[in-house]
C-alpha cells in the first residue's frame, strides 16, 4: 500500500474517494460491463473501498483513546440494534463522526454492520451495510462544523441519511434479485419498504435529537477528566 | 480430516467466498437445484434444532419472490394465460422460481456461515488483514455484552427505586431514555480504564502482531485445494458459455457438452463436501463410542 | 541491588490547586514486597501511577524517580513495570481469555509461537488452562482479577504494582489472589508494591510497609517497628490486622502481626470468662420482612438459586447476611425486593405477601434496595439533579453531601458514592432497607461512618438487612449474622456466638483468641479481656 507523504494531497484523496472515485467506478462498471454483471461490480466496489479504507487505518498510528471510542460507540450501536422498532445505529455513527472524526465515523458504522450481523446473519449484503453506515459516519465527519452548529441541520441530516440508507439497500435488493439494475424492480422495493425508511428516518430524528448533546458533553466531560 | 467446521477460518472463508460468489451469479437450473440441495443439507446437518419456523419463512419468501417475477414481467415466448391484458408467460414464472430458489440457497448457505463463523474466527480473519481493526472488533464484542447486563442491572435498580412507573408510557420513555443515555456514559468511563489498561501493557510501543489459536494444518491444505480445483473447474464451464443458460426470450435447453458436464459434477463435488465430512465425522464418532 | 529510588517526590493535579504528594523519598531492593497504606484520597493512587510512566497523570512533577538507576521515563518500556488496578473487569481488553493473556506480547510484535509458549505457560501456572477459551465476560470477579495478573506477567515484569487489587473480592478469592502475588515474589524473585485498604492478609506477607497520609510519607520500614511507631494513631491503627490493633491497645512492645502471633500474643495473658450480656432482643418483636421456603431459579434449565430459602427479620434491627461468592445472597435481596419472582414460596412484607402490593406501592415508604453495582442507582450528571429526581431533600440527612452536591456521580470516591446512593434510597423513606454490600473499597473511617449511620437509621425505626462480606463490619454492628450456603440460611445467631462458633466465616480475633477468650469477636474486646486478665507472670 502506497503512503502519500503530502499531507493535504492525503486528505484530498481520502475525501475524494468515497464521493468520487466509487460513484465514478459504479458508473462505469454499469456502462462497460452488461446489465447482469451490476451485482458483481457493485459487490467489487463495496469490499474495494473497506480493504482500502482498512489498510489506510493499519497505517496510521491511532491514539489508544480513538481505539477505545470506538470499539465502545460501536458496541453501543451494536446493543441499540435489539431495541424493537427504533434503532439508534444511524444516530450514533454521526454522532461519532461529528464529534470524534470521520475515520473513527467510517470504522464505527462499518464495524456496527459487521458485528450485529454476527447476531442477525451476515451475507453480502454486509458489504453494502458496511459501506452505507460507514459513508454516512464519514459524511458527518466531514460536515462536523455545520452539525454541531446548527441542531435544524443534524435533525434534517438524520433524516435524509435515514432514507438515503434505505434507498441504497434497495439498490442491493434490486441487484440480487434481477441480477442487473432494474427500474422497475428498484421502484417496487422502495415502495415495499416504506414502512423501514419511515422508522429509519423517525428513529434518527428523535435520537439525534435526545442524544446528540448529551453525548457531545459526555465526550468532552471524558475529555476533562482524563485529559485527553 | 478434522470435520468442517473445525477446519481453519481462512480457509473456511475461501470456501464461502467461492461457493456463495458462484451460486449467486449463476442462472442455470442445475447449479441452482445443487446449490439449494447442497446448502438446505449443510444447514439441517449443523443445526442442533429442527427450526421449522426458519424453514417456514424461507417457503414463504420463495413463492413470494417467485410470484413477482410473472407479474412483472411479460418477456417470454409461451403465453400461459392473459390476466388484465398482460400475459403471464411461462419462462417469466421459471425465471421467477429459479431465480427465488437461487436466493433460498444463499440464504440457506449464509445461516451456515453464521453459525460456523463465530466472532473469534470472523476476528482471525481480520486480524491477518489489519491487526489493528481486530482489536476494536475484540473490543467491542466484549463491551456488547456488557453493555447488555449492564442495562439489566440499571432497570432493575430503577424499577426498585420506584422512580421510573412502568404504568406511564411517557414516563417509561423517558426513563430508558435516561437508562440508554447513562449506559453510554458508563461504557466510555469504562473505555477510558480500559485505554489506561492498554497502554500499561505496551499498546502502541511496538508494530502489534496478531496472535490466534487458530493453525493452518495439512486437514486445512487438503480442503484448500479441494475447494479450489473444482471452482477453477466449474468457473472454466461458465466462462466458456457452454454451460449458459438462458430464459429470455424461449428457454435454452441444458447444455451436455463434457465441459459442461465437468463442471456441474465440479459444483455438486463444492457445494455437498462440507456435509460429507461432517457426516463422516458423525459416523466415526458414533463407531468410536460403540468401541469405547 | 536497588531497583526503585524515589527522591523528593511531589505532585500537583492540573485540575488542584494544592499539592497531592509531597516530598515523597524512599528506595526498594529488589525481590521486596512492599505494601503501601494509607486513608482515601491519601493520594496511594497518584503515587503507584507516577511509578508507570504511561499510567502518569497529567500534572506538574518535582522530584526524581529512577528505575535500575535511571530515570523512570526513559528506561522502562511497559513491559518492565507490571500495573494491575482495582476493578477486575475493566482492565479486561479483549473478549477471550487466550486473548488476553497474548495481549501484551502482541504489543511488542513478538512472534506467533513465542505468543503460544509465554502464554500455555503463564496458563498453566495460574492454573486457568481449562480457561483458555472462555469469554472474559463469563469469568467470576476473582477469576478475572487472576487473568489481568496473568496478563500482565506475561511480559515478565521485573516490577509488579497493583492498585487494590482486591477491593471487588469476597475474602476468600482475595486471599488466595494475595497468596498467589506472594508466590510470584517468592518464586520469581519479583518487586511487588501493593496498595491495600483490606490488611489482614497483606501485613504478616509484606517485607516493607508505606504508610501515607495526605500526601507525605509518613512511615517506610518493616512492618512490626514502623506499626509500634504509630499505636497512638487510632485512625491508623483502625484498618490494620487483628493481631496488630491488640498489640497497639496492650501497648506490647514487639507487635503482632498475624493469627498465629496473635495468639502467642493472647496467651501471655491470663484467661477471663466472658459472660455474655443478657440479650435484649424482644421476641414481641413484629417480624418485617419474612422468607418462607422461597425457592427462586434464574432460568428454567438452570439450577435453583434459592432452595426452600426461610428466615425473619425483626423489626428495627440490622441483619446481616454472609456467605461465599455466588450462593445467592445478592438473589435473595433482589426476591426480598420483587425485583426476582421465586417460582414457590412466599415473601411477606410487613405482614403482606410481596404479590399483594401493587402499583409500586412496595417501594412507597416501605422498602428500598441499595444494590451491590452502586453505579446503577445513578443517571443524572450531578448529584444535585440525582436527589431532586428522587425528592431528597440533602437538608435532612443524616449525613452531610454538599460538598458533593455539583460533581458529577462517577467522580465521586467509592466511599462518597455510597453514600449518595444511600441518600437517594432513603428518600423513599423505607421503614426496610436492603442494603447489598454496603462497605466495599472503603477504608476503615468510611466502615466506621457507614456503621454509625445505620445504628442512627435504626433509631429512627428503620429495620437493616445487610448483605456483607467484611466480617469485621458485620461483627461490629450486626445484631444478627446468618450464613448463607447453597441458596439456604444455614444459621443465625447474634455476632458473638455467630463467630465464636464459625472457624472460617469469622472475624481474625476471634481466631486468635479462640480458646483462650470465649466470644471475644472484635480486636476491642479481646484486648478489654487482655486487659482484664492481666499479663501473666513470668516464671
Ligand atoms: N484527576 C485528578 N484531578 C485532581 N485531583 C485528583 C485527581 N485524581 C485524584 N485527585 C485527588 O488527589 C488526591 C489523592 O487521590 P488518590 O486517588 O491518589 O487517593 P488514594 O489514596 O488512592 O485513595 P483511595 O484509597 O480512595 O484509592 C485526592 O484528594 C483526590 O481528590
Ligand atoms: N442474571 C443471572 N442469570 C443467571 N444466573 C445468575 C444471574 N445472576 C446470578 N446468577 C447466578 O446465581 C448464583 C447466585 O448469584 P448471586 O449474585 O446471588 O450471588 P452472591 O451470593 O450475591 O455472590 P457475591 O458474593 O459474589 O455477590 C450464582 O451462581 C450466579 O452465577
Ligand atoms: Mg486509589
Ligand atoms: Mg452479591
Amino acid at each position: 500500500m502506497l503512503v502519500i507523504r503530502n499531507k493535504t494531497a492525503r486528505s484530498v484523496i481520502i475525501r475524494m474517494f468515497p464521493f468520487i472515485l466509487i460513484p465514478a467506478l459504479a458508473i462505469l462498471g454499469a456502462t462497460v460491463f452488461d446489465s447482469d454483471k451490476h451485482l458483481i461490480i457493485s459487490l467489487a466496489i463495496a469490499v474495494l473501498t473497506l480493504f482500502v479504507f482498512a489498510a489506510g487505518y493499519e497505517k496510521k498510528k491511532v491514539g489508544t483513546w480513538r481505539m477505545v471510542i470506538a470499539s465502545v460507540m460501536t458496541a453501543l450501536c451494536v446493543f441499540g440494534r435489539f431495541i424493537p422498532l427504533f434503532k439508534p445505529i444511524t444516530a450514533i455513527t454521526i454522532i461519532t463522526g461529528m464529534y470524534i472524526g470521520s475515520e473513527t465515523g467510517f470504522l464505527v458504522g462499518a464495524m456496527s454492520a459487521l458485528i450485529s450481523n454476527i447476531y442477525m446473519g451476515q451475507g453480502p449484503w454486509t458489504a453494502f451495510q458496511m459501506l452505507a453506515w460507514g459513508l454516512i459516519g464519514f459524511a458527518a465527519g466531514l460536515l462536523a462544523d455545520p452539525l454541531k452548529k446548527h441542531r435544524a441541520l443534524l435533525l434534517a441530516y438524520g433524516v435524509v441519511t435515514g432514507i438515503l440508507y434505505s434507498f441504497i439497500m434497495d439498490i442491493w435488493t434490486t441487484l440480487w434479485y434481477s441480477g442487473g439494475f432494474d427500474v422497475g424492480v428498484y421502484l417496487s422495493a422502495l415502495v415495499t419498504a416504506v414502512p423501514y425508511t419511515v422508522s429509519y428516518a423517525v428513529s434518527n430524528f428523535v435520537f439525534l435529537f435526545f442524544l446528540a448533546k448529551p453525548f457531545g458533553d459526555k465526550l468532552s466531560r471524558i475529555r476533562v477528566k482524563y485529559g485527553v | 480430516m478434522r470435520g468442517f467446521t473445525e477446519l481453519n477460518p481462512g480457509v473456511l472463508m475461501i470456501y464461502y467466498l467461492f461457493v456463495i460468489g458462484t451460486a449467486m451469479f449463476c442462472m442455470d437450473p442445475v447449479v441452482i437445484i445443487i446449490s439449494l440441495a447442497g446448502a438446505a443439507a449443510l444447514f439441517v446437518t449443523l443445526s442442533e434444532k429442527r427450526s421449522v419456523k426458519l424453514h417456514l419463512s424461507f417457503l414463504g419468501l420463495f413463492l413470494i419472490m417467485a410470484l413477482i417475477n410473472p407479474i412483472w414481467y411479460h418477456n417470454g415466448v409461451t403465453v400461459l394465460f392473459v390476466v388484465n391484458d398482460s400475459p403471464v408467460t411461462l419462462e417469466a414464472l421459471l425465471y421467477g422460481i429459479f431465480a427465488s430458489a437461487m436466493i433460498i440457497g444463499v440464504l440457506y448457505r449464509l445461516r451456515t456461515f453464521t453459525m460456523i463463523m463465530t466472532a473469534d474466527k470472523l476476528l482471525y480473519v481480520f486480524g491477518r488483514l489489519s491487526p489493528q481493526l481486530s482489536l476494536v472488533l475484540s473490543m467491542a464484542l466484549r463491551f456488547v455484552p456488557l453493555i447488555r447486563t449492564q442495562t439489566a442491572k440499571v432497570r432493575s435498580t430503577q424499577k426498585a427505586l420506584g422512580i421510573y412507573r412502568e404504568d406511564n408510557i411517557a414516563d417509561t420513555l423517558k426513563g430508558e431514555i435516561r437508562i440508554f443515555s447513562i449506559i453510554a456514559t458508563w461504557a466510555l468511563e469504562n473505555g477510558i480504564i480500559t485505554a489506561d489498561s492498554m497502554e500499561a501493557r505496551g499498546y502502541g510501543e511496538h508494530r502489534r502482531t496478531s496472535f490466534s489459536v487458530f493453525r493452518f494444518t495439512g486437514a486445512d491444505g487438503i480442503f484448500l485445494v479441494l475447494t479450489l480445483i473444482p471452482s477453477a473447474v466449474f468457473i472454466a464451464a461458465i466462462a466458456s458459455g457452454e454451460a449458459d443458460f438462458t430464459f429470455y426470450p424461449a428457454m435454452s435447453g441444458i447444455a451436455l457438452t463434457p465441459l459442461s458436464l465437468a463442471g456441474y459434477c465440479a459444483y455438486g463435488f463444492l457445494s455437498l463436501l462440507p456435509c460429507v465430512l461432517e457426516w463422516k465425522e458423525d459416523i466415526r464418532w458414533k463407531y468410536l463410542i460403540s468401541r469405547v | 541491588m536497588e531497583i526503585l529510588d524515589i527522591e523528593g517526590l511531589s505532585f500537583t493535579y492540573n485540575a488542584a490547586d494544592t499539592e497531592t504528594l509531597k516530598g515523597i523519598s524512599f528506595s526498594v531492593n529488589e525481590g521486596e514486597f512492599i505494601a503501601l497504606c494509607g486513608a482515601t484520597g491519601s493520594g496511594k493512587s497518584t503515587l503507584l501511577r507516577l511509578l508507570k510512566p504511561q499510567l502518569t497523570p497529567l500534572g506538574a512533577r518535582t522530584g526524581n524517580i529512577s528505575f535500575l538507576g535511571k530515570p523512570v521515563e526513559e528506561c522502562a518500556s511497559a513491559a518492565d513495570i507490571g500495573f494491575v488496578m482495582q476493578r477486575p473487569e475493566q482492565q479486561i481488553v479483549t473478549d477471550k481469555v487466550w486473548h488476553e493473556l497474548a495481549f501484551g506480547l502482541e504489543n511488542m510484535g513478538i512472534k506467533q509461537q513465542n505468543i503460544a509458549r509465554r502464554t500455555a505457560e503463564m496458563a498453566s501456572y495460574f492454573g486457568i488452562e481449562d480457561k483458555f477459551e472462555r469469554n472474559t465476560a463469563d469469568l467470576s470477579g476473582g477469576q478475572k482479577q487472576l487473568i489481568n495478573l496473568a496478563a500482565v506477567m506475561v511480559t515478565e515484569p521485573k516490577l509488579l504494582i497493583l492498585d487494590e487489587p482486591t477491593a471487588q473480592l469476597d475474602p476468600i478469592t482475595a486471599s488466595d489472589f494475595i497468596n498467589t502475588v506472594k508466590k510470584l515474589n517468592r518464586d520469581l524473585s519479583l518487586t511487588v508494591i501493593i496498595a491495600e485498604h483490606r490488611l489482614e492478609e497483606v501485613i504478616p506477607l509484606c517485607d516493607k510497609l508505606l504508610i501515607i497520609e495526605n500526601g507525605r510519607l509518613i512511615a517506610f520500614g518493616e512492618p512490626k517497628e514502623v506499626l509500634s511507631r504509630v499505636y497512638g494513631r487510632e485512625d491508623i491503627m483502625c484498618g490494620m490486622p487483628a493481631a496488630a490493633r491488640i498489640s497497639a491497645y496492650l501497648g506490647e512492645r514487639e507487635c503482632a502481626l498475624s493469627v498465629k502471633e496473635g495468639r502467642e500474643l493472647v496467651r501471655g495473658y491470663n484467661p477471663v470468662p466472658n459472660t455474655p450480656q443478657p440479650a435484649e432482643t424482644n421476641t414481641s418483636a413484629a417480624a418485617v420482612l419474612e422468607f418462607r421456603d422461597v425457592y427462586f431459579r434464574y432460568e428454567r434449565q438452570l439450577p435453583d438459586v434459592l432452595k426452600g430459602l426461610t428466615f425473619t427479620v425483626n423489626e428495627r434491627e440490622i441483619f446481616c447476611i454472609l456467605g461465599g461468592n455466588g450462593s445467592g445472597k445478592s438473589t435473595a435481596l433482589a426476591a426480598a425486593a420483587g425485583i426476582l419472582k421465586p417460582y414457590a414460596g412466599n415473601i411477606l412484607v410487613f405482614g403482606k405477601k410481596l404479590k399483594e402490593y401493587r402499583n409500586q406501592s412496595l417501594y412507597k415508604e416501605c422498602l428500598a434496595l441499595l444494590p451491590q453495582d452502586i453505579q446503577t442507582v445513578f443517571l443524572r450528571n450531578t448529584v444535585r439533579e440525582e436527589l431532586e429526581d428522587a425528592g431528597a431533600d440533602p437538608s435532612e440527612l443524616p449525613f452531610d453531601l454538599t460538598p458533593l452536591l455539583d460533581m458529577h456521580p462517577y467522580d465521586l470516591s467509592g466511599g462518597e458514592q455510597q453514600l449518595a446512593a444511600l441518600a437517594k434510597v432513603l428518600a423513599l423513606k423505607p421503614k426496610l432497607l436492603l442494603l447489598d454490600e454496603p462497605t466495599k473499597g472503603l477504608d476503615a473511617a468510611a466502615k466506621r461512618t457507614i456503621r454509625e449511620l445505620l445504628r442512627t437509621l435504626t433509631e429512627r425505626g428503620i429495620t437493616i438487612v445487610a448483605v456483607t462480606h467484611d466480617v469485621e463490619f458485620a461483627a461490629e454492628c450486626a445484631d444478627r449474622c446468618a450464613l448463607f450456603f447453597r441458596g439456604e440460611i444455614i444459621s443465625t445467631a447474634p455476632p458473638e456466638e455467630f463467630f465464636s462458633e464459625n472457624s472460617f466465616y469469622t472475624t481474625a480475633a476471634s481466631r486468635i483468641t479462640r480458646g483462650h477468650y470465649e466470644r471475644a469477636v472484635t480486636a476491642e474486646k479481646a484486648a478489654a479481656l487482655c486487659r482484664l486478665g492481666g499479663r501473666k507472670a513470668v516464671l
